[in-house]
């Protein structure tokens, strides 16, 4: 019998598959279709201070072996989500993991909505966003070393809950920026956010994307996940929470192997809404032919040479 | 919500780019009614071309079998329309919202190109549900190389449809609004390009008769998660501007509800 969970952030995660920010409402969604509390846990929509409405059409088109996707963090606020979403997650979801993913465009915003939050039950943690491509400001935090070395702080400040801080790939070394949220409190990290990228319509010589520009996702964008994970693990003792393209078992695993303790699936899920199952089983059945009994034995098991 | 690996079980070229499929999902075509859909995928493991689901309305439901309409307009449905009978896809649906008569007797349905495709189910399915209403097909294409076989809608649907090609080579020339009439119509339904769309709902405005529109969206998850599919709307019951998902708050919508 192979034990898939994990111990960190002080709890145990019964599997290290978790659904990923955007990709998952509020775990409501798929509940019809997957038992949402079988899986490691779920990380909701993006809450921010007040509800947003969102981005203009078109969100998201196909691209090479994924999507573009410029969403604009919609989302009913800090309010609605107490209100309406929180809720269904307390009452059903209670083996599953919930991370509150939480975005901003300035520290009080950030801090707000944990405040808010703070009282709450229902869930675990939060995953600080200060890495959306496509909201203005969105990536400010993620980018540069200060406001991030003063968002986390500020954020340490107001929680004694878990605080994982998603990063941004389009910085020139991600090393540094695991570095800072680690010194600054963070008790985790995911690696990590869309690569901001762009789609033309040579027809029309327009871009497909409402809002020009967007975020890239899916197998199109596995490879760089992993390296970044690889990276930033290389230079924080802090867990690390690997995304980016995962459609199965294996690219689970090559996630767990360059240092992730946690995986999270996103596009991935809008292709197969099993992907999720089907990836939890799947490692369970590679580790039985690998011979391994703990899948927690496998973080960062890579051997470089 | 079903999710199924379904095979072709049958495959047919009705016009240029335009293919008739049909696959086996019994639960699906149990339960689908006319303007919702399926996404028709590959799953997350072949991740070549295309990686994401495409959204088609159902256009038939017989004996079992979900029959879909569709048309070439970029890899997507280009690889749908190249299926072999056998091959599995994965479905998903049925999903959105469908066209709703109410007590309306005289509906109009006006639909442009592969927007025919829910008036095809439509028919058939009043008479699943036991419900009578007289139902009027206009059906417009821009050219005549394109339009579905008149013998096979009535095949599929048991209706007959007044087709309309701006090239006049099929059926009427001019465009399916040429030969809109709402004379007696007490309900106007339809699906189509946005440009025909509009000029549809300010039709039905002008002789103040209710009318639903089914639009189209890009969408990677068809069930309200990505948020991909928003559309601007506006919200019946503040007045505000908003935006509405095409797959859950659709694809049928009240035309005054959307905010073009």
């Amino acid at each position: 019998m192979v034990d898939l969970s994990q111990e960190l952030f002080g709890t145990t995660f019964q599997n290290p598959v978790l659904l990923a920010s955007g990709t998952c409402g509020y775990g409501e969604e798929y509940s019809d279709l997957i038992a949402v509390d079988e899986l490691g846990g779920i990380v909701t929509k993006a809450v921010t201070p007040e509800r947003r409405l969102g981005n203009p059409p078109t969100r998201i088109s196909e691209t090479p072996a994924g999507m573009i996707n410029a969403i604009g963090l919609a989302n009913v606020g800090l309010d609605g989500f107490k209100r309406e979403k929180l809720p269904w997650i307390r009452e059903h979801l209670s083996r599953a993991k919930v991370l509150v993913n939480v975005a901003g465009r300035s520290v009080e915003d950030f801090v707000g909505v944990v405040e808010g939050l703070e009282d709450e039950d229902g869930f675990l943690g939060y995953e600080i966003n200060v890495s959306c491509p496509n909201v203005e400001g969105g990536t400010m935090f993620g980018t540069d070393e200060l406001s991030l070395a003063q968002l986390v702080a500020a954020l340490r400040r107001a929680t004694r809950r878990p605080l994982v801080v998603k990063l941004t790939p389009n910085v020139a070394e991600i090393g540094n920026f695991a570095r800072i949220c680690e010194e600054n409190g963070a008790d985790g990290l995911s690696t990590i956010n869309t690569f901001p990228g762009m789609l033309i319509d040579v027809e029309t010589r327009r871009p497909v994307i409402g809002n020009v520009t967007g975020g890239i996702s899916g197998p199109a964008i596995k490879p760089m996940g992993v390296f970044a994970t690889w990276k930033a693990t290389s230079r924080v003792e802090i867990p690390i929470i690997g995304i980016g393209g995962i459609c199965n078992a294996r690219d689970a695993l090559e996630y767990i192997l360059a240092g992730a303790s946690l995986v999270q699936i996103g596009t991935a899920m809008f292709a197969d809404p099993f992907t999720a199952p089907d990836t939890i089983r799947g490692l369970r059945e590679i580790c039985e032919r690998q011979g391994v009994t703990r899948a927690a034995d496998l973080v960062g098991a890579l051997e470089v040479r | 919500m079903i999710r199924s690996w379904s095979p072709v079980v049958a495959r047919e070229r009705v016009a240029e780019e335009t293919f008739w499929l049909e696959f086996d999902a019994p639960e699906i075509a149990e339960q689908a009614a006319p303007g919702q859909f399926v996404m028709v995928g590959f799953g997350a493991s072949s991740w070549g071309t295309p990686f994401l689901p495409r959204p088609n309305s159902v256009a038939a439901a017989p004996d079992g079998r979900v029959g879909l309409l569709i048309r070439v307009y970029g890899a997507g449905s280009r690889r749908i329309s190249e299926l072999a009978l056998g091959e599995r896809v994965l479905l998903l649906g049925p999903l959105g919202t469908r066209f709703e008569l109410g007590d309306a007797r005289n509906v109009l349905c006006i639909a442009g190109g592969v927007g025919l495709a829910p008036f095809l189910l439509l028919p058939r399915w009043l008479d699943r549900q036991g419900r009578e209403a007289n139902l009027r097909l206009l059906y417009g294409e821009r050219v005549g190389a394109v339009v579905f076989n008149p013998e096979k809608i009535q095949e599929i649907a048991g209706i007959e449809a007044d087709i309309w090609t701006e090239d006049g080579s099929r059926g009427s020339r001019g465009t399916v609004l040429d030969g809109t009439g709402l004379d007696g119509a007490d309900l106007v339904l339809s699906c189509g390009p946005t440009a025909m769309l509009k000029a549809v709902r300010s039709l039905a405005r002008t002789a103040g008769v209710p009318c639903q529109l089914a639009v189209e969206e890009h969408m990677a998850c068809g069930m309200g998660t990505c948020i991909g599919c928003a559309i601007p709307t506006i919200d019946p019951e503040t007045g505000e501007d908003v935006y509405s998902l095409v797959c859950t708050e659709g694809p049928v919508f009240a035309a005054e509800r959307l905010r073009w």
